[in-house]
């Protein structure tokens, strides 16, 4: 190429030294930046930005050994993805007069150093690819069930049945209390499509004056009434290893909101990755079953949206109660709960920037699922 | 080298950019706004054109090279993006097999990091002459206009906001990050022009107000050296603006609306049918300018960028005086504009929304006979031999007679 490979930071005493922090941090190093004083030469013809050395500098914070040069050198010229902050200098770098200011990487807030380990994560995801699908004996004497509902009972219900036992006969619609269903559809989609964040989401659906249609039971239910199996509403969490056909079940697992966050900013990159249909895939199929647990709790529907999601329970309930398709459990129970737990804060972002890090270090979670 | 605005290119005028050596590539990374989809529009519609002439214009679809920015640059656009896996592999695999002079255009890869940019460089493989080509305007244009953006992409920003997100110099919002980052013109020519001697680096100014229509295609056909190349120039996809009450009517629009109404369903229905396809064409209202104090700002940074500019001896098509922008004018502020003013727009807006409504109601009603249609030739097509004889039977008077006497002899009826 005429565009002949050049450092643009080199030669100034300012360069050398950022040149030295990069070659401090890929050997491990966890001097801050205006800690660090030692120079090397250029080791690329570009300096990584403000956010990529920080991140990477909290990643030998955690880690328990050095990170493989590998790693290293994807978090350097990751791309932090979406319209945040451009690539930050450093502080106290000579370089051109405009752009935006540089600055002290240390001072970086959680949510940009997020966004470039969630392009490294988006990465790792690819990677991994989905998993086998479980094989084994058909069954023809068993009896078979579609499972439809809150999504998160859902997914735990199909794992119970296994792949033999689902696909054609009755349809089992799995309800709950719908604030619960709520928290369950965002943070399922986290693991789907991606999404819009928490609140903005329950808005939408709250202006639509709309519930979203997988937990619109009614609606659910109506649709399959006719299909050959029949269907069945399960309000009662009891009662549905019966009518599932199966002893008992697992329980449910419910991402704490700070892995159902930063799985929506994953989502979101690893739909740049691959096409619609594989990233849905890639999600639900291998980081749900892989995503690290957390202390914190899932997202809960805050006080301000109780009173319409409780109205529409209501709605749903006296929709039941008239339904001509059989509901176990008493309609009542998708009114709204309150579970008396701490909130999940709104914006986790420290804690994301936590388990994003906890990932990137410790590699277990790509091996296998639980 | 710089051409004055209105003097057609002559022989004895300065070599442009494409007609020397072999393999290069002709890298035109905006700004917004400064007459780039025309460009690109034109470039996509001739580029079996271009082709003939070694140049290529490496596009399947209009957005081609949108969808390659995107995916160069890991940015979201209200979904697309999903359409842009892998965008920038093939592109750059396409100027690495061209032979020619190869061209791509997108005015976001003005944000590009320089990381992005390294990578970008990199993928057009060895032996390869870029050159950088940059278009830009007044900024007393482009920060009305870039506002104007801002309200068709869903956003509730009010226009003193939205100026006192760009004044700040820490750049702490996303606006303030993103307006910089497409427009500040010495920052995208010092990130995508670091590693190019200055003679591969190529100004296009926006000419000013009143000068000739075709002035800035001829000076984009000279910098890519389309000069010659007999071009369809018909203009058939424009960024149009809005004016004052209709920008401040789409904002009203968007607080209503972008709780509601997707990102895949805001793109046509708002931001194409009312504002491109609607509102645009009202062109008697004012149009959007800046505040005094604001515009004395503006043109203050402009000539220290002028004078920046200058001092770097790029290639300047046009005339960097042209970046100083017109004096100010009366200023009407969209943020206090009367709901008197906002109703002739906003009854436009409802007249187009019903006319689209009803060719909605047309095309399901269509889809609807379609379906039927189809169902009963899937009905017919399903039909067992003995049911095919029976309605053969009933379609004729002497059929259902046969049929009556067989019934009668089987003892039915029906």
């Amino acid at each position: 190429m005429s565009h002949t490979a050049a450092a643009p930071a080199a030669g100034s005493p300012g360069a050398a030294r950022a040149w030295g922090w990069v070659a401090h941090l890929r050997h491990g190093g966890t001097t801050p930046w205006s800690a660090w004083t030692g120079e090397a030469p250029p080791s690329g013809r570009v300096l990584p930005g403000a956010q990529q050395l920080e991140l990477l500098r909290r990643l030998n914070l955690a880690a328990s050994g050095p990170l493989t040069p590998d790693l290293a050198h994807r978090v350097l010229t990751a791309a932090a993805p979406g319209r945040g902050k451009p690539d930050l200098a450093l502080v106290g770098v000579p370089g051109p007069a405009y752009g935006p200011r540089p600055v002290e990487p240390a001072t970086l807030p959680a949510d940009e150093l997020v966004r470039v380990a969630t392009s490294v994560l988006a990465e790792d995801v690819v990677r991994i690819g989905l998993p086998r699908e479980p094989r084994g004996l058909p069954r023809p004497w068993a009896r078979h069930h579609r499972v439809a509902g809150d999504p998160v009972l859902a997914t735990a219900a199909r794992g119970a049945l296994s792949p033999r036992r689902l696909g054609r006969g009755r349809m089992v619609v799995i309800g709950a209390p719908l604030d619960q269903m709520l928290a369950d559809v965002w943070t399922r989609r986290c693991f789907e499509r991606g999404s819009g964040a928490w609140l903005e989401w329950l808005r939408f659906w709250q202006q639509r004056g709309q519930l979203p249609p997988r937990v619109d039971l009614p609606a659910v239910a109506e649709r399959h009434a006719a299909s050959p199996g029949g269907v069945v509403v399960v309000l009662d969490p009891t009662a549905l290893p019966h009518a599932l056909g199966v002893r008992r079940l697992p329980p449910a697992h419910r991402p704490g909101a700070d892995a159902a966050e930063l799985a929506r900013r994953i989502a979101t990159v690893v739909g740049l990755l691959v096409p619609p249909d594989e990233r849905a895939a890639l999600m639900s199929r291998t980081v749900w079953p892989r995503m690290p647990v957390t202390s914190m709790p899932p997202v809960s529907v805050p006080d301000e949206h109780r009173e319409w999601v409780t109205r529409a329970a209501e709605r749903m309930t006296r929709r039941l109660q008239r339904a001509g398709y059989p509901v176990v459990g008493d309609p009542a129970a998708v009114a709204p709960v309150l579970t008396g737990e701490t909130p999940a804060p709104e914006r986790p972002d420290a804690a994301v920037l936590e388990l994003a890090v906890r990932m990137l270090v410790d590699d277990d979670w790509t091996k296998e699922a639980r | 080298m710089t051409i004055p605005p209105t003097t057609p290119p002559t022989a004895a005028a300065p070599t442009p950019v494409p007609s020397a050596p072999a393999k290069r590539v002709l890298l035109h990374v905006g700004t917004p706004k400064t007459g780039t989809s025309y460009l690109q529009d034109v470039l996509f519609r001739n580029r079996e054109v271009l082709r003939g002439h070694g140049i290529l214009y490496p596009a399947d679809r209009f957005d081609g090279h949108f969808l390659a920015a995107l995916d160069l640059m890991r940015l979201t656009w209200g979904g697309l993006e999903t359409e842009a896996v892998g965008a920038w592999d093939r592109l750059a695999e396409q100027v690495r097999a061209w032979p020619g002079t190869s061209i791509i255009s997108h005015e976001i890869l003005s944000t590009a990091s320089p990381m992005q940019i390294d990578r970008a460089m990199t993928s057009f493989g060895e032996g390869v002459e870029v050159h950088l080509i940059v278009s830009v305007r007044d900024l007393v244009r482009q920060v009305p206009a870039e506002w104007q953006e801002n309200v068709k992409h869903r956003s509730l920003v009010s226009y003193a906001h939205f100026l006192e997100m760009i004044r700040d110099p820490a750049r702490d919002t996303r606006i303030g990050s993103w307006f910089w980052g497409a427009q500040e013109i010495p920052d995208i020519l010092d990130r995508w022009g670091a590693i190019l001697p200055p003679e591969q680096v190529h100004l296009v100014t926006v000419p000013r107000p009143g000068s000739a229509p075709d002035e800035l295609w001829r000076r984009f056909s000279h910098t890519f050296g389309l000069d010659g190349v007999d071009l369809d120039l018909t203009p058939e996809r424009a960024n149009p603006s809005l004016g004052v009450p209709e920008t401040a009517l789409l904002r009203l629009v968007n607080k209503r609306v972008t709780p509601v109404v997707d990102p895949p369903d805001y793109r046509p229905l708002v931001r194409e049918l009312l504002a491109h396809q609607t509102l645009s064409r009202r062109t008697s209202s004012a149009r959007l300018g800046l505040p005094p104090a604001t515009h004395a700002w503006v043109q203050d940074l402009s000539r220290s960028w002028i004078a920046e500019v200058e001092q770097r001896g790029y290639d300047v098509v046009g005339d960097l005086a042209d970046l100083l922008g017109a004096p100010s004018e009366t200023f009407t502020d969209p943020d206090t504009a009367p709901a008197d003013d906002l109703l002739p727009a906003a009854m436009d807006a409802i007249t187009a929304l019903l006319v689209e409504g009803s060719r909605l109601r047309e095309s399901e009603a269509n889809l609807a006979r379609e379906l039927e249609e189809a169902r009963h030739e899937l009905h017919l097509a399903r039909r067992t031999a003995a049911e095919r004889t029976v309605q053969a039977l009933e379609a004729r008077p002497s059929g259902r007679k046969a049929l009556g006497a067989y019934r009668r002899v089987r003892g039915r009826h029906h």
